[in-house]
């Protein structure tokens, strides 16, 4: 098969590939579950911040 | 007491019947998304690939990288997908892409704006000459003054929205910190926790510092009024940004006060124009009066549709969606006349198609009061769970009088009363000041016209404006027959109401006083108060 005939093919492995995790990732919710983990870290860092608090 | 005809959803829901199921306490998010069939999970997943687009986009630029490490408050945008999740609970066909239309379009906007802030904010982007076209404007104020100028020219900062409103949205937690900070300071906590957030933030020093001026507004409580003297105070003081009080009539039923509202108007026109050094601009103002008119033609449509037996546009993004057209936008950006169209054509197409939000509507209620902000997303829960369809809430019952859009002599002198209408009108304020009239007859009126048989009155515990009229309620709505449930909460403090704990007022009323039992009993109780 000639490098140009191949070019559909690889760009369909792409998207199948992109299409398999992405959609892995959202059903099975693992963007806010990695969110849900990195948050408290979050919390920590807001915390320690200086600021110019008065009334 | 008053009864409606039940309708029976002839057509199984595709996919999970039971999306109660997916909820855990666990990591504070659900184990899993909703499998709503194979055509409507690939919508799903389609738009939650463009929401990760949207946030992708603002996340790459390097100021606003600088901005959420900055702010406390940006941390409620990682849990954007999350909050998508709670609008769609249950949700097909027609339903799932009113929601996603229009939700989607103000994640976008409310992105846009955070991105808008960070340019201008001394601490972050701090382009100068971008922050001197800045006008920052309360979250609770009517952006009608800011329609005739350019939107190229001048920009409307509405810096309370991304800040404290939206965020709460996403994340229940958000504003406790703020709270916190207000009353270590001694701001009473038996006000309206909304302003009392804003005026924390203030306090904390959290805010974006931009704009050649601000302009607030005297809006609806003693709350907000406390708030907007400290939030006025440091911009003024310590950021030498000079604040505009436009104050505006409370008793907008009263004709006599038109005059006066008008000329507020005026001044605060005159008072951007100063310090921005534009001008006011009519071809821009009548262009923006035409798209107002346009939105409120089909707020109105689609209020039409919601008196049938098939209801189409309700809930958490109905009421977002005109809260951001009809006060953040004021007609001043084209992109919402598509989506308005966009919206009315699925409400209609979903009519047609005779689709339902649930297996089965037993009542049609008017959802009145404030609501709370942490479970904004309540009214999908109420349909799927009791099949108690909210045909609409207070806070989207607003203007419906078409504005002067042809530029003539007399029409340029009625614009300025036209404005002052909308922001008198404005959204809370129309309903929770302006007597008798506007809180307890509107209400009567609005469940005869949408043939309601419930109302589910919201109240929240801080907010004085209402509660003193509980008697009058209760008595009123025996005389019509009407049920009338009450769900306590505390808008943006879920340390006093749980998730929950609100629901379960809903749970308790359905069945000791209706005496039924739940359309689905997976959703009754929720392992939720812990999550976002």
């Amino acid at each position: 098969m000639s490098k140009i005939a191949k070019i559909p093919l690889i760009l369909l492995g792409i998207a199948l590939g992109f299409f398999v995790v992405t959609f892995t990732v959202y059903i099975f919710n693992l963007d806010m579950k990695a969110t849900s983990l990195i948050a408290p870290l979050l919390e920590k860092w807001y915390d320690h911040l200086e600021h110019k608090q008065y009334l | 007491m008053k009864t409606v005809e039940k309708v029976v959803n002839p057509v199984k829901r595709a996919g999970e019947q039971s999306p109660g199921k997916i909820f855990t306490d666990r990591l504070k998010v659900r184990s899993r998304r909703e499998w709503r069939g194979v055509k409507d999970t690939f919508y799903d997943y389609t738009r939650w690939l463009y929401l990760m687009s949207v946030l992708g986009r603002f996340i790459i630029v390097p100021r606003n990288i600088k901005g959420f490490f900055r702010y406390r408050w940006m941390m409620s945008y990682l849990f954007v997908p999350h909050g998508m999740d709670k609008f769609t609970i249950g949700l097909r066909d027609e339903a799932l892409r009113i929601a996603h239309t229009s939700f989607n379009f103000v994640i976008a906007d409310v992105t846009k704006a955070i991105g808008n802030c960070f340019r201008g904010d001394r601490r972050v982007g701090n382009d100068k000459a971008y922050s001197d076209k800045c006008v920052i404007t309360d979250e609770n104020s009517m952006v009608t003054f800011m329609m005739g100028f350019d939107t190229d020219k001048v920009h409307t900062i509405l810096r309370e929205v991304p800040t404290m409103f939206a965020s709460n949205i996403f994340h229940q937690f958000n504003v406790m910190h703020y709270l916190d900070v207000a009353q270590l300071n001694g701001i009473p906590g038996d006000v309206c926790p909304m302003p009392e957030a804003e005026a924390g933030i203030s306090i904390d020093d959290d805010f974006c510092v931009l704009g050649s001026c601000a302009v607030q507004n005297n809006t609806t409580c003693d709350g907000s009024l406390m708030g907007n003297g400290i939030i006025a105070k440091r911009l003024e003081r310590e950021y030498g940004i000079p604040t505009f009080q436009l104050a505006t009539p409370l008793r907008h039923k009263e004709p006599d006060v038109m005059d006066y509202a008008a000329e507020e108007i005026k001044k605060a026109i005159a008072f951007v124009e100063e310090h921005t050094g534009e001008k006011w601009d009519w071809d821009v103002y009548f262009a923006a009066a035409k798209r107002v008119n346009y939105a409120t033609k089909c707020r109105i449509a689609q209020m039409e549709i919601n008196s049938t037996p098939y209801p189409q546009f309700f809930g958490a993004a109905f009421s977002l969606y005109n809260d951001t057209n009809y006060m953040g936008n004021s007609g001043r950006m084209p992109e919402f006349v598509n989506v308005d169209k966009k919206l009315l054509e699925l409400a209609e197409r979903g009519y047609k198609a005779k689709r339902m939000y649930a297996k089965e509507y037993r009542h049609r209620a008017i959802v009145w009061g404030v609501q709370p902000q942490y479970v904004i997303d309540m009214l999908y829960w109420l349909v799927q769970c009791w099949g108690v369809v909210p045909l609409t809430d207070m806070l989207s019952v607003i203007n419906t009088d078409m504005i002067a859009e042809e530029d003539t002599p007399e029409n340029r002198e009625q614009a300025y009363r036209d404005m002052a209408m909308l922001n008198m009108e404005m959204i809370m304020r129309n309903h929770t000041h302006g007597g008798y009239k506007v809180l307890l007859d509107d209400l009567w009126e609005l469940c005869e016209k949408m043939n309601a048989d419930m109302v589910m009155m919201w109240e929240h515990m801080s907010c004085k404006a209402l509660t003193g009229m509980h008697g009058m309620f209760e008595e009123q709505a025996r005389e019509r027959g009407i049920h009338i449930m009450w769900v306590s909460h505390d808008l943006c403090d879920p340390r006093v109401f749980t998730r929950q704990a609100i629901r379960e007022q809903v749970n308790k009323y359905m069945r000791t006083v209706m005496r039924e039992e739940p359309l689905d009993p997976s959703l009754e109780d929720l392992p939720d108060s812990e999550a976002w």
